[in-house]
């Protein structure tokens, strides 16, 4: 199984976690890893590797917050690792895409698979509603 | 550009000195985090920078880590890194436009050996100092040692104004006015 770790700033990743639950029921294999307001980056790099060190499976897929924050400056160089894929952007869909297809699919694939349902579900509803009613 | 000799009186001699006089440089921060959340999102809106320079020896020599940075820096600003003694080099020679630079350094020592080395900035933000042991909080997410506090008291008696200052539009605080007390 690969499994699906979130850095976030503060319970961002663990709030998606419960998000996902709600929709798509427990899951094993899914973590989270806050930086928390204070923490160095170093000390979250150390927190990250504790947290990644004990991880058995077919892989780690790194759901990340937000491209160029704290949480990403750290886990990029994870990036570098076999079996490790980094997307940044996490959100709800993401997630849940990467739940229900991590079964069937690589880890390369899950990563690209995870970052076109992040994009995809990012709609400016207005815009699609427009000239009606 | 920087002002050589600010202050003194034309002709009276001092223009010879070469000081340098930085006070148009757009900002300069302490960060341990460097480039993250808070400067792509706020600072950068904030004022109209063209550039980031980080001055950090470890930085200067991470390729990797200096490609991490400036892949999510937003758009229209160009990111740096130097070495200390090179940094300063850079930013004193008026190459650039300073105020449109933002300047990154790492801790309280970094921006000593900074301004030991010729960069006189007359004012300075600490804008996140992480905690780890050894150091007590002193402000919203800034940490310091008792070295660090010795460092920044330097830097006060040189004149420098120092702001402790997460991103604009929070609440701020005059390091000044914590001083007497740390």
């Amino acid at each position: 199984m690969i499994n699906i770790v979130l850095v976030s700033h503060g319970e961002l990743g663990a709030a998606l976690i419960q998000a996902a639950e709600m929709i798509a029921g427990h899951s094993d294999g899914v973590y989270s890893v806050p930086l928390l307001p204070g923490e160095s980056p170093e000390a979250y790099g150390e927190k990250l590797s504790v947290a990644l060190e004990p991880i058995e499976g077919d892989g780690i897929l790194i759901l990340i917050d937000l491209f160029g924050g704290t949480p990403y400056n750290v886990a990029a160089r994870e990036a570098l690792k076999e079996r490790v894929e980094c997307v940044t952007g996490a959100n709800l869909p993401m997630l849940l895409e990467v739940l229900m297809s991590r079964d069937e699919t690589p880890l390369s694939d899950l990563a690209a698979a995870a970052t076109v349902a992040g994009q995809e579900s990012v709609r400016n509803l207005g815009e699609m509603l427009a000239g009606r009613g | 550009m920087p002002r050589r000799g600010a202050g003194c009186i034309e002709g009276s001699g001092c223009l010879k000195k070469e000081v340098v006089d930085i006070d148009e440089l757009g900002l300069v921060r302490i960060d341990d985090r460097l480039i993250h959340g808070q400067v792509i999102t706020v600072w950068s809106r904030h004022k109209k920078f063209t550039r980031i320079l980080i001055l950090d020896d470890d930085v200067a020599a991470d390729p990797f880590m200096l490609e991490v940075l400036g892949l999510a820096a937003p758009p229209g600003i160009k990111v740096e890194a130097l070495s200390i003694v090179d940094g300063v080099k850079d930013l004193v020679s008026g190459r650039n436009d300073l105020g449109t630079t933002m300047v990154l350094l790492k801790s309280p020592l970094a921006a000593r050996q900074a301004y030991d080395a010729g960069l006189k900035y007359s004012a300075l933000n600490v804008g996140g100092i992480g905690s780890k042991p050894g150091r007590k909080n002193i402000f919203k997410n800034i940490s310091v040692s008792s070295d660090e506090i010795a460092i920044l008291k330097y830097l006060l008696d040189q004149g420098v104004k120092i702001t402790l200052l997460t991103v604009p539009g929070e609440k701020s605080r005059d390091f000044a006015d914590l001083a007497a007390k740390l």
